[in-house]
């Protein structure tokens, strides 16, 4: 898992992240973000790294 | 009332013939087999094809469950190829129904579709349903036709002792009680198995809130022949459906429910009924052959094998019915343990070679377990935030290929492979049911070739003709047969024009592939010779117990 910047355009991202919720109801929103999450599972593909940002991400809750 | 019930089917009876145990025969069995269903018919036909003796008891008279027309309806391609060497293989296709595509729909949508026969080499195609009983009932014909095998019908199972060689059985039969000693007990008696109960073992029983409710109907209206489920359908308040074709127009109909609706209510005809009319529409005639409400629930017990007791089929493992994983399983348990017992009870090979049942059998009905597990989970979502998550593999299995590999309404029963243990250094797979072609231009399958004796195959591809000499000299007299896959040696020699073999098995020139009885590689031997090839042939049939050798060879 990379954990090193790696995305081009960080803020960009945000912003199209933040423009596709826009107006949408927690429902919708939640839906969202979780057909996003499997499009991008299946850019990385590779299991194990899968497997460790299912846990960074655990862990990253735990520690708020 | 807007339903009608077929007549129900006619069972055959068998007679029940006095044990020579009540006239005081009391000379102790070789192999004794509790139960006669699906399992412990295969096991006493398996063992009656190999001429071995055996005798199997079982309360009842009949085949199938009294009250229930139908369990099991789908038997997949390794089951099948088993059959095929059994000699039933002809009359199960003759009388089920050969498919090979699913299709899953979400609401009126389809999200998925499979079609199994483009994975298959076999002469045998991927699934073929048919009612349990119609299959156990070929089984006892043939069991029947080979001899060997006594079946003793209305032989009640009671109390049962086990000693480190041997095991005793209280039978009670309408003509008296006696008592049967045996070398190995296997216990077919299914998933309420008195013998586990009475003799202590935990199987760790679980039950899953979601129920379902079967309806086997026959109508006129035609479906296509093939497997549909529902994740979500609209005629089902939204839950699981699932429709299949089986024998005589029959067709299996299974429908999850409200986990908290009333058992009673559900499966009245009236009410099933209702369902149907959903589904159909007003038009459809149909008449009921079955109704049936159940609860999934599953067990696994910590080892298949207690001395001279084995645990098979439901006896040692349940699981959800999500891929066909059950019957067919416990088919994969009685082709495991029939050659196993068969070598041992002719001295060929030793009693360690039956400990590889539970290092095989065993991580087998875990995996099942598993992948069962899972697709209970995808059918029926614990919370809302799962139910989220469905719904997103949904949304885009839709549009996108990689998210219907998500879709998960039972993943199809397969071979099991199997870790590395002592008999199987390297793991095991399973070799589908190729067809044969001879250089002497007879025609077979790997399956008639297997059936011709209780022994191991060698493919051995393009071998050396030497070789092969002092391999036919170390191995003479053992349980194996060499076969040349091309080559010019004077071996049986198959010839594999079209690469099939080499792809489907991995092998290359000058390989040897050990094949078992059961259909399953017990090794690889690269660059072989007479010494290697008998060498991984130890190991494989129990006698070496050098895990170590194979591997410094390797």
């Amino acid at each position: 898992m990379r954990t090193d910047p790696n995305m081009a355009d960080p803020d960009g991202f945000y912003a199209a992240w933040v423009a596709a919720h826009e107006g949408l109801s927690d429902e919708a929103s939640n839906d969202l973000n979780a057909r996003l999450v499997l499009l991008l599972a299946n850019q990385v593909g590779e299991r194990e790294t899968l497997l460790a940002c299912i846990r960074a991400a655990v862990d990253a809750g735990v520690d708020a | 009332m807007d339903f009608a019930f077929a007549p129900p089917y006619e069972l055959p009876t068998f007679p029940f013939t006095r044990p020579r145990e009540l006239d005081g025969d009391l000379r102790r069995h070789r192999i004794a087999i509790a139960g006669g269903g699906l399992v412990g018919l295969t096991l006493a036909c398996d063992l009656a094809r190999r001429g071995i003796d055996a005798v199997l008891l079982d309360e009842d008279d009949t085949v199938g469950v009294k009250g229930a027309s139908s369990r099991g309806i789908c038997y997949a391609q390794k089951s099948l190829e088993t059959f095929e060497r059994l000699g039933i293989y002809r009359r199960i296709a003759d009388k089920g129904i050969t498919w090979s595509v699913g299709r899953t729909y979400s609401q009126a949508d389809e999200v998925y579709r499979f079609d199994l026969r483009s994975d298959s080499v076999s002469v045998q195609p991927p699934f073929i349903n048919l009612q349990q009983f119609y299959l156990e009932w070929f089984l006892v014909d043939r069991i029947v036709e080979l001899g060997h095998v006594e079946l003793r019908w209305k032989n009640r199972v009671g109390r049962v002792e086990v000693f480190d060689d041997h095991a005793r059985v209280d039978v009670s039969t309408p003509a008296g009680d006696y008592v049967l000693a045996c070398d190995w007990l296997i216990d077919a008696t299914g998933a309420n198995s008195p013998i586990r109960t009475q003799l202590g073992l935990d199987a760790h029983p679980s039950k899953s809130a979601d129920r379902w409710c079967i309806s086997d109907v026959r109508f006129k209206k035609p479906l296509p022949v093939e497997r549909w489920t529902w994740i979500d359908a609209p005629f089902n308040e939204d839950r699981a459906v699932w429709q299949h074709l089986m024998a005589d127009a029959v067709w299996r109909m299974d429908y999850q429910m409200d986990p908290d609706c009333d058992v009673d209510v559900i499966s009245r005809p009236e009410v099933a009924g209702a369902r149907l009319r959903a589904q159909l529409g007003p038009d459809v005639e149909f008449e009921f052959v079955w109704i049936g409400p159940y609860q999934y629930r599953d067990h696994l017990l910590d080892t298949f094998r207690k001395g001279p007791l084995f645990f098979v089929g439901d006896s040692a493992h349940v699981v959800s019915p999500f891929g066909a994983r059950g019957g067919n399983s416990g088919v994969q348990d009685a082709n495991n343990l029939g050659w196993k017992l068969a070598l041992v009870a002719r001295g060929e090979a030793d009693q360690s070679l039956l400990d590889s049942y539970d290092a095989e059998r065993r991580p087998a009905a875990v995996e099942n377990l598993a992948v069962t597990s899972r697709t209970a989970r995808f059918l029926a979502p614990r919370s809302a935030a799962e139910h989220r998550l469905r719904r997103a593999v949904i949304a885009l299995a839709r549009q996108h290929a990689f998210a219907r590999g998500l879709v998960n309404t039972g993943r199809m029963s397969q071979p099991n492979a199997y870790p590395p243990s002592p008999c199987l250094p390297q793991g095991g797979r399973s070799v589908q049911n190729l067809p044969i072609a001879w250089r002497d231009g007879r025609v077979g399958t790997l399956a008639t070739l297997l059936a011709e004796g209780t022994r191991f195959v060698v493919l051995w591809f393009a071998p050396d003709v030497d070789r092969a000499g002092v391999a036919s000299a170390a191995l003479a007299g053992e349980p194996v047969a060499l076969v040349a896959i091309g080559g010019e040696t004077a071996l049986a020699t198959v010839d594999d024009r079209d690469g099939r073999w080499a792809a489907h098995v991995g092998a290359r020139t000058g390989d040897a592939v050990l094949l078992r009885p059961d259909g399953y590689i017990a090794a690889i031997v690269n660059d072989a010779d007479g010494a290697s090839i008998a060498r991984a042939f130890g190991i494989a049939i129990g006698r070496d117990p050098g895990r170590e050798t194979l591997a410094a060879a390797a």
